[in-house]
């Protein structure tokens, strides 16, 4: 499932991962390390919704 | 002539003209948990309060229980006692089984109460102590049909045992036979227990025949219990068509919960059926019994009941309650008009109102209810309050509230974030002091001493506030002030407030991430619990840097229309909404979040709630010119110097001084202009605002306590202002030579799918304020009406600035 950054609407799409950030493709959103923060507006997880 | 009963105010027949008498059931920590919490709390007037309740919902008699694991009934019930005879117009049941405790109630009493129970479970003893109490006292006693061998099931057993105990307490201890109410006991017959399906049937009869031989006595029942095992709406309705049977066999009193006993005309006659058919156990056999019976058909016709729960017979006590929460505003009116003749209007904001929004609160805290309804629910709040205040009497409350001052500090002009601390706290039953923005410590320290605050609580938006927030730490210290302050607002962090704020000043300094964070640091301050803020365990780490970043500089500089400056206002405000950031704006700044909703239900909270509020706030602005997009840019010469960059204006070189990251990638904005003596490159700025009229806007509403409106509209304002950026920058790489390819969207604009960058000062990439020194001082942009206060904060507030680098590797990062 893709989640939205609610700060700023990036979206963290799993199939793609984070590659600037060393996120595989592939990834889950649960599973991203607790230090991820969104790489556009540097908001915590918890501020992201789940998209689908 | 007396009554069988009496309390301070009033005589009490135990044979009503229409039986049965009421009897109140819920004043008791074993069958109501409201009673119990608030027992387990010592809120003693909280326990007043349900009696009151049952009271108004038309209880005759209150039946009250205090025995309960961990609490000393002798203490609790005589106190309880006491409380309830001064205030209650019904009769009093003192439900004790400890002589003790009853006696120190009866010397307390000031009428003829009842006492509950006696029977010869023990062979005697304590039905010898309680009788001798009830002739000394002259009370009334009810007698439960138990004996050594337990609980008597049959009608035979039943009457057999009220002769027993009828000659002793008449005969023996000279109790008046009108003075003995025989409970014969019901069991339920709602659990397909084959050994009680003629419970009810046994019960009725013990109670016709109670009623034949001893006609003076009174007989009562605990009626709940024919249904125990079933569905509460299903229960109500049995329970009511079982009282009335049994009023029919000669019951007097019933104890119940006077709220759920239902008029038999509300019940269909088909719903009455099938109970009967239960209760007399009618046309059983193996494979089809009334039970069977009653619970398919109440499957099937379980809507109805419930319609009816919804509707009509709640208690308004409960309907505030759901309007509260709901945020419905509905008839408010009318319903606290109808509170009104229960209770005094000071009691209705702390016992009904208060705890709602309490609720509320935690709802909010759980993820189960969105701002925006939090916000419904305060203004629900509001009103209820104001319609109130007329009533009560006048300061009767601030004497034990807590008070809070609330302030933006000095060069802030930022509101919303304190006004909803404001909205949150007062519609929590506080007391506010909302002193307003741009104050400084001098006026904050003055005003806390005037109102005698118990808490201070400062906001404010950019990191210049925080750090005036560091800085007045001292003075409040030196001033002499003990109070606990509270510190908010975007740009503050945990640490910071630990490491800068807290060694400042002695009292407790707290960090508070939002307004409920707010809520429950004055809640831990009146249990004496409130502390300062500490730094957190583990910082968190961020992203991991990339590898170490090669800047290529031997881009082309593009060409522009015009060197310097310009103003442009012709702008049609309606082409602001398609460069918005609809995401941000309905999940973030809204926060109309999805968080626990099925995808399902959030396309549904959207084409029914958010996209109509969209359109509707749309239009609004549009129809009433609330906005003013104005934009001051321009185009200079330039060239980096190591960290920094040269930009020429007005023949006049102005330098702005970035920082560059500590680790890999190493970036710095600098780098994305050529450098060197000779280099020359090109350079954009804008300062673009959407005007004040929006912000008068917000201010009447929050004036006129619409909080709903008034966190919706500036948020739309917020990421109009956002949308104006957006739209200038893309004018600008048009006119740099790079327009954006047809279709480029929302998403696009936010991936940064485009040549070049632009930052804004303060963000991350360029966290320094002070760049606004130079920025204004070659923009000007006074002329569109922005300016700045001594913390550099641009007013108007919606207003956001920019520098724009067209180099096709400049991209957003942090320092
Ligand atoms: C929306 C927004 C804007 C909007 C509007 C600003 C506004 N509010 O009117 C626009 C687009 C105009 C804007 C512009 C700018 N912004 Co801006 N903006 C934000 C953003 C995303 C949200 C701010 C907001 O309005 N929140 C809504 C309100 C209700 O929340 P709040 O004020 O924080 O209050 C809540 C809590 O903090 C808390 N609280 C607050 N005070 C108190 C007090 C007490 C006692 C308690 C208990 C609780 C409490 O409770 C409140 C309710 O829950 C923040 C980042 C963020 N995620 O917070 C950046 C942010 C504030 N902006 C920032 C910056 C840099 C800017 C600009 C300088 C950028 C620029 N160069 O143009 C300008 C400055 C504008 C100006 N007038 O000078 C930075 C500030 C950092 C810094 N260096 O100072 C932030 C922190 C973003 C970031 N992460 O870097 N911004
Ligand atoms: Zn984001």
């Amino acid at each position: 499932m893709r989640y939205i950054c609610t700060c700023c609407g990036y979206i963290y799409d799993p199939e793609k991962g984070d590659p600037l950030n060393e996120i595989a493709a592939g990834t889950p959103f649960e599973d991203l390390p607790d230090a991820w923060v969104c790489p556009l507006c540097y908001a915590e997880q918890d501020s992201f919704d789940p998209l689908d | 002539m007396i009554g069988d009963l009496a309390s301070l105010y009033q005589a009490i027949e135990l044979k009503q003209e229409i039986p049965p008498l009421l009897i109140g059931e819920r004043a008791n920590p074993n069958g109501s948990r409201k009673f119990r919490d608030l027992l387990l709390a010592d809120d003693f007037d909280g326990c007043l309060q349900v009696g009151l309740e049952q009271e108004s919902r038309g209880a005759q008699v209150i039946d009250l229980c205090v025995a309960y694991a961990g609490r000393d009934e002798k203490s609790d019930l005589p106190r309880l006692v006491e409380k309830f005879a001064g205030s209650l117009k019904a009769g009093l049941m003192i439900d004790s089984t400890d002589p003790d405790c009853i006696e120190a109630s009866l010397k307390l009493y000031p009428g003829r109460c009842v006492i509950n129970s006696i029977n010869l479970e023990d062979g005697g003893a304590n039905l010898d102590r309680i009788c001798r109490l009830a002739r000394r006292y002259g009370a009334a006693v009810v007698a439960l049909t138990i004996d050594e061998s337990g609980m008597a099931m049959t009608a035979a057993d039943k009457v057999e045992l009220v002769e027993r105990i009828y000659h002793l307490a008449v005969d023996q201890y000279g109790l008046r036979p009108q003075d003995l109410l025989f409970d014969p006991l019901t069991f339920t017959i709602g659990s397909g227990d084959t050994t009680l399906f003629d419970a009810g049937i046994q019960t009725l009869e013990a109670i016709r025949e109670i009623k034949r031989r001893w006609p003076d006595v009174a007989t009562l029942l605990g009626v709940s219990n024919i249904s125990f095992g079933l569905q509460p709406a299903v229960r109500k309705i049995i329970n009511s068509v079982f009282l009335h049977e049994a009023v029919e066999a000669g019951l007097d009193a019933a104890i119940v919960d006077a709220a759920k006993v239902m008029p038999l005309a509300q019940i269909s006659a088909e719903d009455r059926n099938v109970c009967l058919d239960l209760i007399y156990d009618r046309e059983r056999s193996e494979e089809d019994t009334p039970l069977m019976r009653l619970m398919a058909y109440f499957s099937d016709h379980q809507g109805e009941s419930e319609e009816e729960a919804e509707h009509g017979s709640v208690p308004a006590e409960e309907e505030i309650r759901r309007k509260l929460v709901r945020g419905d505003r509905d008839g408010l009116e009318d319903l606290l008009t109808i509170l009104l003749q229960r209770y005094p209007a000071l009691e209705i904001v702390n016992r009904l109102l208060v705890p709602a929004m309490r609720e509320v609160g935690d709802l909010f805290g759980r993820g189960e209810l969105l701002l925006p309804f939090v916000l419904q629910s305060a203004e629900v709040m509001k009103r209820s309050v104001a319609f109130l205040e007329e009533f009560m009497e006048q300061d009767a409350e601030s004497g034990k509230q807590t008070r809070i001052l609330l302030a933006t500090v000095q060069g802030d002009v930022h509101d919303i974030g304190k006004n909803l601390v404001d909205i949150i706290l007062t519609n929590n039953g506080y007391k506010v002091y909302n002193i307003g923005i741009k104050v400084p410590a001098e006026t904050i320290i003055a005003k806390a001493r005037e109102h005698e605050v118990d808490v201070i609580g400062l906001s404010g938006l950019l990191v210049k506030s925080a750090i005036i927030m560091q800085q007045s730490m001292p003075q409040y210290q030196e001033a002499g002030l003990t109070m606990p302050i509270l510190l908010g607002g975007a740009a503050l962090t945990r640490s910071f407030v630990a490491e800068s704020c807290v060694p400042g000043y002695t009292s407790p300094v707290v960090y508070c991430a939002d307004a409920f964070a707010g809520l429950k640091a004055i809640r831990e301050y009146e249990q004496g619990c409130l502390a300062s803020t500490r730094t957190a365990a583990a910082v968190p780490v961020r992203n991991r840097p990339g590898p170490k970043e090669a800047i290529d500089s031997s881009h082309d500089v593009p060409s522009v229309p015009f060197w310097g400056r310009r103003v442009v206002r012709d702008i049609d405000p309606e082409q602001l909404f398609s460069y918005l950031n609809r995401q941000a704006l309905i999940r973030g700044r809204w926060g109309y979040r999805r968080a626990k909703l099925s995808k399902e239900e959030y396309a549904r909270l959207l084409s029914e709630t958010v996209d109509p509020l969209y359109a509707r706030l749309k239009q609004r602005l549009l129809d009433e010119h609330l906005l003013q997009p104005q934009v001051v840019y321009g185009y200079f010469p330039c060239r980096s110097e190591a960290d920094s960059l040269l930009v020429n204006a007005d023949s006049e070189l102005f330098r702005f001084d970035f920082p560059r990251q500590v680790l890999a990638p190493n970036l710095c904005i600098a780098d994305y202009f050529k450098g060197g003596e000779s280099a020359q490159d090109l350079v954009g700025f804008f300062v673009v605002t959407i005007g004040e009229q929006l912000a008068e806007l917000t201010a009447e509403l929050f004036r006129d306590d619409q909080y709903h409106d008034y966190l919706m509209v500036h948020g739309l304002g917020v990421e109009l202002t956002d949308a104006l950026a957006e739209y200038w920058h893309q004018q600008m790489r048009a006119e740099m030579g790079f327009p954006d390819p047809q279709g480029q969207g929302e998403l696009e604009y936010v991936t940064q799918e485009y040549r070049g960058s632009r930052y804004g000062f303060g963000y991350p990439a360029c966290p320094d304020l002070e760049a606004h020194r130079p920025l204004f001082a070659m923009l000007r942009p006074e002329e569109i009406g922005v300016s700045l206060t001594e913390t550099l904060e641009m007013v108007p507030e919606m207003s956001t600035s920019a520098i724009v680098a067209h180099h096709p590797q400049a991209k957003y990062f942090a320092i």
